[in-house]
């Protein structure tokens, strides 16, 4: 039968929202072309994720359990997502584009000799082949990519659709799987986690991104309350992130992380492609900078030209004020 | 010990770019080494400098893809292996890692390095791709290496922070270019580069690793991006412009 498969990234136990908004553009892709949807979930721990993603009804519910899956691993991943393939036999295996999917896409791909498309903006299929979007040239320009063959294996930006919810019964089937510690051929030695429980910054409605303009202890006080006001996730540009002022997770842009909030402020940031390939999706985008040529302006829908030190301070005071 | 680079020549994204008729127009004269894969030369140049071994660099790529590899052996690299393709041919990262395998198959190697992704079009496909066909363990988007014995200790970016891992020889790990700056050539090795052994082979004598369908996407056109509405700039007093767009924020876009 033809369907589609969307993988089901989970962080902290949590379903990650642009998984769903995958499963969702998969449910109404189904739905159109009378096919079905469904989605794997593969965790040490399965049965909350099951329960909460049963209210986006997809057909079937795979479950890969085992502890294993506690940490990102490739080796446990690839082998399960492999198995999942040769069971299940979809036709597009979707994935929300996070490190963890593209750390495994080409190997899974190369594994099911599948057609494999990284951090499409858009897709559709209609059963031949899958057609999509892709920004490319650091997000300068958009190209039109056809695949071809079955199956094809995708992974889809984040903020690219909607998240809806459907009803309907979805089944519920456990793939069985084991893994033999020995097949591992690598060793996580160590995690070391920066993010904790912050603001999730490629889900967060609001991003405050901290540039080489926040200079010091002061500044990032600053970015801090800012963030606090408004309940926003904390990003930085490479400048900051290379200085260690900013954790390298937080780096937004062509080789940190894609970020579509409703409100993007960049805070001293000069607006290089590189930093606006992963911002600029954003709805509304603020910037803040002293120079009033900064590219970061071309692109800007309110552009306030001076210095942050003097700028941020009432602009945190009329926020707190808006917000009571 | 013995580590292979695989660099591509991409073209400059900070260069001029027009699209006619869905095709893509780029200066060939601003073609560059793909900035991933920069640090990922830098990285074997300084595992090398720390510890002996050897640097061979792959490239896949028209003849005048030759400039990368000169580059990469300017940089220090000791030699080049030039897989030579007719430059019509639109490889995707598929096809690509299908013919590094086929190179790969009678080779002795501890490490093979590719960039984390192509800086024109950011798949970040072919490093994983190429481990699975050659069924190495690996490690994406590397931001630290280290070697420890024949161990590589490996610092990667994952989705909430870093992860450390070691992988035993032979491995394969894909880089980012947070892990370093690569080096300016100098003088000198753009000298010595010149006398550095460059081997070609026809991309035609790896055609067993280019079956019928290999290539699996193709690129059918190039649309500009939409463009932004033009914003607004506001200049003057601070405390009086950060009100306004503290306001408007509010009342015109409904974001806070
Ligand atoms: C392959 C590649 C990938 C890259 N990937 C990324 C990426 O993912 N993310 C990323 O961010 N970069 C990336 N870069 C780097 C990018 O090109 C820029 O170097 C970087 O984004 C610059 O950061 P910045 O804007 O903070 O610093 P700068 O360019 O130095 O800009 C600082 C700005 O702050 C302003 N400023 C200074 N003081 C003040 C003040 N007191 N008040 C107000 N404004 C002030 C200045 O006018 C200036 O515009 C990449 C580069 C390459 C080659
Ligand atoms: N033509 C090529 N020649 C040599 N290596 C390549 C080539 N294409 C891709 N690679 C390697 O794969 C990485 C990028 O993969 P991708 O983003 O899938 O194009 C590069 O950084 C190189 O290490």
């Amino acid at each position: 039968m033809s369907n589609l498969l969307t993988y089901i990234s989970v962080n902290d136990g949590k379903i990650k929202r642009s998984s769903l908004e995958v499963l969702s553009r998969c449910n109404e892709i189904a739905e159109k072309n009378g096919k079905t949807s469904s989605a794997i979930v593969i965790s040490d721990d399965c049965s909350t994720i099951v329960e909460n993603l049963k209210s986006y009804g997809p057909s079937v519910i795979y479950t890969i359990e085992d502890p294993i899956f506690k940490n990102h691993l490739n080796t446990p991943l690839l082998k399960a997502l492999t198995l999942a393939m040769s069971e299940i036999n979809p036709d597009v295996m979707a994935f929300a584009s996070t490190e963890g999917s593209k750390d495994i896409l080409g190997a899974l791909a190369a594994n099911r000799n599948a057609a494999a498309l990284a951090d499409v903006s858009e897709f559709d299929w209609t059963g031949d082949a899958v057609t999509a979007k892709r920004p490319v040239m650091a997000s300068k320009i958009i190209s039109s990519v056809e695949t071809k063959g079955s199956p094809v294996i995708l992974t889809v930006r984040s903020g690219s659709y909607d998240t809806v919810e459907k009803s309907g019964e979805s089944k519920v089937q456990s793939i069985p799987f084991t893994f033999d510690k020995n097949e591992l051929k690598l060793t996580l030695k160590e995690i070391i986690s920066a993010t904790g429980d912050k603001v999730d910054l490629s889900e967060a409605e609001t991003v405050i991104a901290a540039g080489r303009g926040v200079k010091d202890e002061e500044g990032r006080k600053l970015i801090d309350e800012l963030a606090a006001v408004l309940n926003a996730g904390i990003g930085a540009s490479r400048a900051l992130t290379e200085s260690g002022d900013y954790d390298p997770s937080l780096q937004i842009g062509q080789t940190g992380k894609v970020v579509s909030p409703q409100l993007y402020i960049a805070v001293g940031i000069s607006g290089a492609i590189q930093h606006v390939a992963g911002m600029a999706n954003s709805k509304v985008i603020v910037a803040i900078n002293k120079d009033p040529d900064a590219p970061i302006f071309e692109i800007a829908d309110y552009g306030l030209v001076g210095d942050l030190y003097k700028i941020l301070p009432p602009f945190i005071d009329e926020l707190k004020k808006i917000k009571g | 010990m013995k580590f292979y680079v695989c660099i591509k020549q991409v073209p400059d994204v900070n260069a001029p770019l027009q699209i006619k008729e869905g095709e893509l127009i780029q200066d060939a004269n601003r073609n560059i080494l793909n900035a991933y894969d920069a640090s990922a030369v830098e990285e074997a140049l300084v595992l090398k400098e720390a510890h002996g071994g050897e640097i061979e660099v792959v490239l896949i790529g028209p003849d005048k893809a030759s400039e990368t590899i000169r580059k990469a052996l300017a940089m220090g690299a000791d030699s080049g292996s030039h897989i030579l393709t007719e430059g019509s041919e639109e490889f995707d990262s598929f096809s690509y890692a299908k013919i590094l395998a086929e190179f790969f198959k009678d080779k002795e190697y501890q490490y093979i390095f590719c960039g984390k992704q192509s800086q024109d079009t950011d798949s970040g496909l072919t490093g994983s791709m190429l481990a699975e066909f050659l069924d190495l363990p690996y490690a994406t988007n590397a931001v630290g290496l280290q070697l420890e014995g024949e161990n590589l200790i490996v610092k990667r970016q994952g989705d909430t922070g870093q992860e450390m891992i070691e992988l035993p020889a032979p491995s394969l790990v894909t880089c980012s270019n947070d892990m370093n700056d690569p080096r300016i050539p100098s003088l000198k090795g753009i000298m010595q580069s010149k006398r550095k052994p460059v081997n070609t082979i026809a991309v035609s004598d790896l055609k067993n690793g280019l079956t019928n369908g290999s290539i699996k996407t193709s690129v059918v056109g190039y649309e500009e991006k939409p463009k932004r509405e033009p914003g607004k700039k506001y200049e003057g007093e601070p405390d009086e412009i950060a009100k306004e767009v503290a306001q408007l924020l509010d009342s015109a876009e409904n974001v806070i």
